[in-house]
């Protein structure tokens, strides 16, 4: 039994970052219509960007996050711009494959500037854990999970308090009704893309205690992303923290009966049967 | 439109800028170097790489292949990032670049693909990748200067169940964990026998995919089945998060890595100063290495070598007196004298034995795996005790 | 009439060319790089074509056809090492497994559009993967297959001269060449071109869409299934990771597809001659600097994209038209001014 709650615990441990770092991806399709290949790149960008503060300027990647989520929201920014916009009226197909270019340019430029070796960080609570009722908790996954958490929060009073937060909203809703209200669609776009690559960037930051950087991490993620938003309905982004949860508990409890060599197949037909069955996803209305 | 006639004009500039290269060169004997310089095992292409740089430029400057009027050795690098492009590579090597002999993969899927290349075009390649299958096929143009990698295992789990015998306290039970990779289920198949063979109880056994991304589940496991020790084979991200996500657990079993990600400088750096002490098997390293090759590239590159470098220096060597003998730089005369191998001097006795004598499947028969211990930023070789440098720390 | 009469032979001189521009390679040195970069075109322009049946006829966008070409280069492998039997039989045994997948996969799933269905097939081909690796006693696992060269022999699809490959290989696209040509033509052609203009119109009017994108898709399976076999053949080994690989297969052939024209008889082959050399050429020359190969390629695959959306048999359409256009536009002044 203990050892069930354990797994358990360290299903929604885990589930709480897939969620943050896949809620970008269901906020930018949600918004643009756009499935973001490269998505899990950005994550990789803000593990470098957090890196980079830790390396340079020796700050914590956790309480980095405004620092990386900044310059990731940049970036994104002047990506939608220059390379997003133009294909947003091209059929589906044209936009999957700009992205998949994409995710070729983003991981070979930061190999050009990064080069190929594994990049991690050295902070004091890297190693330690704590012990609970029997139970353990490793502090870089508690911490991780408790800057997620923040974050959300931070995003959920962005787009319910905010104006733009709400032009974002209409936008998704419907397009031209929000144009007739006086929304620069294009603009929301804009923002919406980076604000989503930034909080994925994010995601990536927080678990570079405890995870390594280099410029292929993003791969490791990509699928695992694309379960998650499945799962919580595409578009939908409460429905992308659900989906982040069920998918970390699934991966973590489905390795007490079965070899861990099989975790993600397990995953991958729960994903199938979801588009099979209720392709809208695990929660029907945002 | 102008980007796309700018990229065409660098491509053609570029093109021409290789052929006109080539033609300067053209008394050089060419090797292929094939490694991953981009995707996933690109940290571990590049450490290649400069290894075998190195061994070139050591041998060219001691007076190069001096049976063919001292021509100079000429690296020709292609980047192999997945099988997928290893035939395609090998074949431009040979054929379009007309190297003499091929040297590499770091990987090795992507190695039995390209010696499915050389093997029909009869030229000879060295390699240090170890899965079983690559000497097992009866090739006669594939080399290997590493043991096997079921070889690997074995020895993983002799050298630490010995030492620790010695000591009296032979270990029990087990935990194997390993990437599933050619790579992670050869070792892994030595490992079980050799542990089945000690009458040792293998508490864990478990294959995880390679980009796994939480640890976790395997470190309950071996929480719940408290193993003597944990023989863990796997790249590095997953080394990384198998030794942190145990000390977060305060789960202070021994580990004894299976070489890649444990004997690499970002592993050192990754793990700092919880790092001292670790155990892991390799092919070959530095305290072990002709003294001259390990301090210049030290001076060169600002690293130490590790395993990977050392022993394609040693391929690269070999690969180099082959062609001394042979006179020649035809391929078919180089893989002949190849198979006559039998060095022991150079940067090719490196190698733990020291030699290099290949079998009629062309594996090297003189050398074995060594176990090494990180001792603050350097490995150390702590067994067998015939070469080790130093004794080992044992696990409490 | 006359019009007509000279596009009929400027058609006829464009198959000559290409006819004799395929006969070239013949020619090379077997043992050469180039017939293996030309040979590789021609595979890659088949898998494309096999992708264009699903994706430019069906309409439906696969993104996991490596699933298909991985089921054809197992079944055939497995059976030529471990039954003794030939690959030409193991060929259509692949493609038959491929088709039956797709069978299995597209009941619960075909309902689904666009990105649903990519992820979809997405995750397919990942499953097919993990399940290659596992469960090696059937697969030989993560470590992959090797073909054992024997005695070359045509029962065998083992050739001495590469120059053989590269005629089984124009072989195979000449034939899916065929069935996309077919399928695209005539009543099943209109119906598949109903479809694709609007679904429930099609519908309506009497064409029973699901089984005809099914079938479609089916056939888009098989053909898949069948260059898996040639491709194993080809390079005698393959590995569960390089054989279901996304970027490497699945996404590799609809980008070729793409690029080149979906839906379009030639799309795939443009494509192919552009993507692949273009792939070759970046990895040899800049081998040297780690990463710059992909970098430079995926730059200018992004401003592809970006300048042609409907890929450069469009782009190219589009040229001639417009010179069409100012040539009937001059041919009108002349005779306006007589």
């Amino acid at each position: 039994m203990l050892a069930f709650i354990q797994s358990l615990l360290d299903g929604i441990l885990l589930g709480g970052i897939y969620g943050v770092i896949s809620i970008g991806l269901s906020l930018v399709f949600g918004v643009l219509g756009i499935v973001n290949f490269a998505q899990a790149q950005f994550m990789m960008l803000g593990m470098y960007a957090a890196w980079f503060a830790w390396d340079s300027l020796g700050l914590d990647p956790i309480l980095g996050v405004p620092l990386t989520g900044a310059v990731i929201f940049i970036i994104g920014y002047a990506i939608e711009k220059l390379l997003l916009q133009p294909v947003l009226k091209a059929p589906p197909v044209a936009q999957i494959f700009l992205t998949v270019g994409l995710m070729i340019l983003l991981e070979n430029a930061v190999l050009l500037i990064f080069g190929s070796s594994f990049k991690s960080v050295v902070v004091s609570y890297q190693q330690s854990g704590l012990k609970i009722f029997g139970l353990f908790i490793s502090v870089p996954y508690l911490f991780a999970f408790s800057a997620a958490v923040i974050v959300c929060i931070a995003l959920w009073l962005f787009l319910s308090k905010t104006w733009f937060g709400r032009a974002i909203r209409a936008t998704a809703q419907d397009e031209n009704a929000a144009v007739l209200c006086g929304v620069n669609v294009k603009q929301v776009y804009a923002l919406t893309f980076a604000v989503g690559v930034a909080l994925t960037a994010i995601g990536g930051a927080v678990i570079l205690p405890y995870m390594t950087v280099s410029p292929t991490v993003g791969g490791q993620f990509a699928i695992l992303m694309f379960t998650v938003v499945v799962l919580g309905g595409l578009g939908n982004v409460a429905g992308a923290l659900v989906g982040g949860l069920v998918v970390g508990v699934i991966q973590s409890l489905s390795a007490m009966v079965l070899p861990v060599q099989l975790q993600n197949l397990i995953l991958f037909m729960v994903f199938i049967g979801i588009l099979a069955f209720k392709p809208e996803g695990l929660l029907k209305e945002a | 439109m102008k980007a796309r006639i700018f990229a065409k004009a660098a491509l053609c500039v570029s093109l021409l800028a290789v052929s006109v290269g080539s033609a300067l060169a053209a008394d050089n004997v060419k090797i292929g170097m094939i490694q991953p310089l981009s995707g996933p095992n690109s940290v571990f292409g590049v450490n290649c790489q400069r290894g075998m740089q190195l061994a070139v430029d050591m041998i060219n400057e001691a007076g190069g292949i001096k049976s063919l009027g001292g021509a100079k050795l000429e690296l020709v690098p292609a980047d192999i990032p997945t099988p997928n492009t290893a035939a395609q590579a090998t074949q431009r090597l040979i054929s379009r670049e007309k190297v003499s002999g091929i040297v590499g993969h770091f990987v090795s899927s992507s190695t039995l693909a390209a010696s499915e290349v050389t093997e029909r075009m009869k030229v000879p390649l060295v390699t240090f990748a170890f899965a079983d299958q690559i000497t097992e096929r009866g090739y006669k143009y594939s080399f290997q200067v590493t043991p096997k990698g079921t070889v690997f295992g074995a020895d993983q789990f002799n050298y630490i169940y010995d030492m620790m015998k010695d000591h009296g306290k032979a270990p029990k039970k087990i935990a194997i964990l390993y990437e599933d990779t050619a790579y992670g289920t050869t070792q892994a198949k030595g490992l079980r026998a050799a542990a089945q063979a000690k009458g040792v109880e293998i508490v864990v056994d478990e294959a995880y995919p390679l980009g796994i991304t939480d640890a976790n589940p395997l470190i309950n496991k071996i929480r719940a089945t408290s193993p003597d020790i944990v023989f863990p084979v796997s790249y590095f991200n997953d080394a990384l998060l198998l030794i942190r996500g145990m000390r977060q657990q305060g789960i202070n079993i021994p580990a004894v890595g299976g070489a890649a990600g444990y004997v690499i400088n970002d592993f050192r750096k990754g793990l700092g100063e919880y790092c001292e002490g670790i155990l892991s098997v390799a092919s070959s390293n530095q305290d072990l290495a002709p003294k001259d090759f390990v301090d210049r590239f030290e001076k060169q590159y600002g690293v130490m070598p590790t395993h990977d470098a050392i022993s394609h220096a040693v391929a690269v060597d070999v690969m180099a007196k082959a062609i001394e003998k042979a006179g020649s730089a035809d391929p078919k005369k180089i893989r002949d004298a190849l198979a006559e191998t039998n060095t022991c001097d150079g940067i090719a006795s490196a190698i733990p034995g020291k030699c290099v004598v290949f079998d009629k499947n062309g594996l090297n028969t003189k050398t074995f795996p060594i176990l090494v211990q990180w001792r603050g930023e350097r490995l150390v070789t702590v067994y067998p005790k015939d070469v080790a440098t130093s004794e080992p720390v044992l696990p409490q | 009439m006359k019009f007509k009469g000279v596009t009929l032979n400027a058609r006829t001189a464009v198959y000559l060319c290409l006819a004799v521009a395929f006969l070239i390679p013949l020619g090379m040195d077997p043992d050469g790089y180039l017939l293996r970069i030309v040979s590789m075109v021609v595979l890659f322009a088949a898998m494309a074509q096999a992708w264009n049946i699903v994706g430019g006829l069906a309409n439906q966008l696969s993104l996991g056809h490596a699933a298909f070409f991985g089921l054809g280069a197992y079944t055939s492998t497995l059976l030529f090492i471990r039954q003794g039997i030939s690959p030409w039989a193991g060929m259509l045994a692949g493609g038959v497994v491929a088709a039956v997948a797709m069978l299995l996969l597209s009941i619960p799933l075909f309902r689904l559009r666009g990105h649903y269905f990519a992820l979809a097939t997405l995750a397919f081909a990942e499953v097919l993967k993990i399940i290659a690796i596992h469960f090696a006693d059937l697969t030989e696992g993560p470590t992959g297959i090797t073909i054992p060269y024997g005695e070359p022999s045509f029962a065998n699809f083992q050739f001495e001269s590469n120059t053989s490959y590269y005629v089984v290989i124009v072989a195979l696209f000449a034939v899916v060449s065929l069935i996309f040509w077919k399928l695209s033509t005539g009543a099943m052609g209109f119906r598949l071109r109903a479809i694709r203009e609007n679904e429930q119109a099609a519908e309506v009017s009497g064409i029973d869409t699901y089984r005809i994108k099914l079938g479609t898709s089916m056939v888009s399976a098989f053909t898949m299934g069948m260059c898996g076999t040639v491709y194993a053949q080809f390079t005698y080994f393959f590995d569960p990771e390089s054989i279901f690989s996304m970027t490497g297969i699945s996404v590799r052939v609809a980008l070729i597809c793409i690029i080149g024209g979906m839906g379009r008889l030639w799309g795939p082959l443009i494509g192919a001659c552009i993507l692949i050399p273009l792939d070759e050429i970046a990895v040899n020359t800049m081998s040297d600097v780690a990463g710059l190969g992909p970098f430079v390629t995926s730059v200018i695959l992004i401003a592809a994209i970006i300048y042609e959306p409907r890929g450069l048999i469009s782009a190219w359409e589009r040229l001639r038209r417009r010179a069409q256009k100012k040539h009937a536009a001059q041919s009108g002044q002349a005779a306006g001014a007589v």
